[in-house]
């Protein structure tokens, strides 16, 4: 018996830019017709959320609507129904839950409530008859790890592919109208109001400047910031430019942050490690600014400018201001 | 109130890694000559732990860092920073990769630490084999309340806020105890540097081990291999390096950018 291949949509979840980026890997996994979603919906949303789905190739759609979701929806509130959906659920399979801090979270709680097997962030996971072989990235992306389980349930999460999806052409659709209780004593998040200055979303924009540990302080960021301006692109930053206070938590680009798919990545101050590298798409073209010419993010660039950003930045600036 | 500070450490990031494999006949990762040290987000959770201690000295404050023999080096660079308490939880010859056993284990690490704690505290990712599934894993399976990536943690009326960014919203949750929260890196939370003194006796004391009562932990994933990647590659391959007087690099490079922005634009 082949295990079913499950991919989860959690929609009107804020923190995602890609909700259906598991549908299509689960559709490339799977092959023509055998992929199946999982939509958990406010009412008012599920529909177009179905067409969407089998857009992105899912041959069995499930639509669970939930009017008692809030919006936006709380992680608990999610747990909860996924765990309700598939805890009576015996059949073998494999759970593919979306890239990023929701779906990894989710992921991982679900696996304790469903008695399944985690298998973390994977690239590519391969069917061996009943088994399943995983690869995934470890030592900071330096090394693959492949792990083999024969568990019947298994839950990963997985981000798009780069290769188009094959729409699926006669779906079928079930829908299943849940009230799943959703604790009332369960930490609800207190939302603090955005601040005026809060940066521009970086996993969302066409065009990412970044910063490095070369920045060397906060001017250069400032600089940065009013390059990002001009371009209309969003400011990006190395986990040590965030420890030293240049940029926020939310601005980390990496295996550690966000993960980002622009037109353009401009590295500034930069090395270009693999930890820094696993948070850029491998189709966004990167250039970069950096001093040393033995820098490895220059054997990923597309354009590299070989000088310190100071005599750069603000020569470049005044440059796309005239013109 | 009980703290516990749980450390996976990782190999030094800037170290190259050249070889690395499982050993032969096992499912050991064979990280012999690779310097370990504590990632990013492990002294991010300690100097979390830290400061909840400076905050209030009714915090208890005690480290663990599973590991082998190889991690004692690290130990005592914990132990330099004054935990109450500070041990390694031996975890010899078991392979890591079922995360269900992990977690197992490091349910077995905490409970060594105290019977019952009010905050454990771990890095978003544990360790070099980790995406950030233990932390939240292992909440679920002691039925802890978990925030994920919180770069702050105070207390609270005897509960925890944890001040985290989730997509475009920041967000402060209230975790009554028993809690465990995962800390991300951030400006708030570098550590420290340790006093020299207490190096100097760190280096100089006893290694706390303890040894856990494990019995078998059934696993379900098994390594098959383990081997160092070549970074993928990108773009068409070769870099064009810009030449000429800077300002025409400039040029050069502003003419390139405005190219991707008419590109970009909706
Ligand atoms: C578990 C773990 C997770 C991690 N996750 C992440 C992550 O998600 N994201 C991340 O970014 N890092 C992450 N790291 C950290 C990573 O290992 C590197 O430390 C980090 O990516 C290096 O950042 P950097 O390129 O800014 O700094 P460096 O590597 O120090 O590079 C600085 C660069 O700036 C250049 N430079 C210096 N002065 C100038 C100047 N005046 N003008 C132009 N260039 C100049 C230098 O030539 C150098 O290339 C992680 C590490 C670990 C252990
Ligand atoms: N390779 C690294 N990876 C991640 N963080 C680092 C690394 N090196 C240094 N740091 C961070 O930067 C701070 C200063 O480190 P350093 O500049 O190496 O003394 C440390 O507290 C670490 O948090």
């Amino acid at each position: 018996m082949m295990r079913r291949i499950v991919a989860v949509v959690l929609l009107g979840e804020p923190a995602l830019t890609d909700p259906f980026g598991a549908v299509a890997a689960a559709a490339e996994l799977a092959g023509s017709g055998r992929a199946e979603a999982i939509l958990l919906a406010r009412p008012e949303d599920a529909e177009a959320a179905a067409a969407q789905a089998a857009r992105e190739g899912a041959a069995e759609i499930t639509l669970v609507t939930d009017s008692g979701l809030s919006d936006p929806p709380q992680p608990e509130h999610w747990l909860e129904l996924l765990a309700g959906l598939l805890a009576e659920d015996a059949r073998g399979m494999l759970l593919l839950l979306p890239g990023g801090a929701v779906g990894e979270e989710l992921a991982a709680r679900l696996t304790m409530r469903l008695d399944a097997v985690p298998l973390g962030r994977c690239g590519r996971i391969v069917e061996d008859g009943a088994r399943l072989i995983a690869h995934r990235a470890a030592y900071g992306g330096r090394a693959e790890l492949v792990l083999e389980t024969g568990a019947p349930r298994c839950i990963a999460t997985m981000r798009r592919p780069a290769a188009p999806p094959k729409p699926a052409a006669d779906p079928v659709i079930r829908r299943a109208d849940l009230a799943i209780p959703f604790a009332a004593d369960a930490p609800r998040p207190e939302v603090l109001p955005a601040a005026a200055d809060r940066p521009k979303r970086v996993d969302a924009a066409r065009i990412v400047v970044s910063g490095g540990r070369g920045m060397g302080g906060p001017e250069g960021f400032a600089l940065l910031r009013e390059l990002a301006d001009m371009l209309g692109a969003a400011t990006g930053a190395s986990l040590p430019a965030v420890d030293a206070g240049w940029a926020s938590v939310s601005q980390q680009v990496g295996q550690s942050g966000a993960f980002v798919a622009p037109d353009l990545y401009l590295a500034v101050g930069m090395s270009g490690t693999p930890q820094h590298l696993a948070g850029i798409a491998p189709h966004s073209r990167i250039a970069a600014i950096n001093s040393d010419p033995e820098a490895d993010i220059f054997r990923v660039a597309e354009v590299g400018l070989l000088a310190p950003w100071q005599e750069v930045l603000p020569r470049l600036i005044a440059t796309l201001r005239d013109g | 109130m009980q703290v516990v500070v749980l450390l996976a450490g990782v190999v030094d990031p800037k170290w190259r890694l050249d070889r690395l494999g499982l050993r032969p006949g096992t499912e050991l990762a064979d990280e012999s000559g690779l310097p370990r040290r504590l990632s990013p987000f492990d002294e991010a959770a300690l100097e979390t732990a830290l400061k909840l201690r400076d905050a209030d000295p009714a915090v208890r404050v005690t480290a663990v860092l599973p590991g082998d023999v190889g991690s004692d080096a690290l130990l005592r660079g914990v132990a330099a920073f004054r935990p109450d308490r500070a041990f390694r939880f031996d975890t010899s010859g078991l392979a890591p990769w079922d995360p269900r056993a992990a977690v197992r284990l490091l349910g077995l690490a905490v409970g060594a630490a105290c019977g019952c704690p009010d905050l454990v505290l771990m890095g978003r990712e544990f360790g070099d084999c980790d995406d950030g599934v233990l932390p939240a894993a292992l909440a679920e399976a002691q039925g802890w309340r978990f925030c994920g990536l919180a770069h702050a943690v105070a207390i609270a009326d005897g509960r925890f806020v944890a001040h985290r960014i989730r997509g475009p919203r920041e967000e402060l949750l209230r975790l009554p105890p028993p809690a465990l929260v995962s800390i991300t890196n951030d400006r708030g939370n570098r550590l420290r540097h340790p006093l020299m003194k207490n190096v100097m006796l760190a280096k100089r004391g006893p290694v706390e081990v303890v040894t856990p009562q494990a019995g078998a932990i059934p696993r379900a994933v098994v390594a098959r291999s383990l081997a160092v990647v070549p970074p993928p590659q990108r773009g068409a391959g070769a870099c064009r390096i810009l030449s000429g007087p800077v300002d025409a690099q400039v040029a050069e490079l502003a003419a390139y950018l405005r190219a991707r922005r008419q590109a970009a634009a909706p």
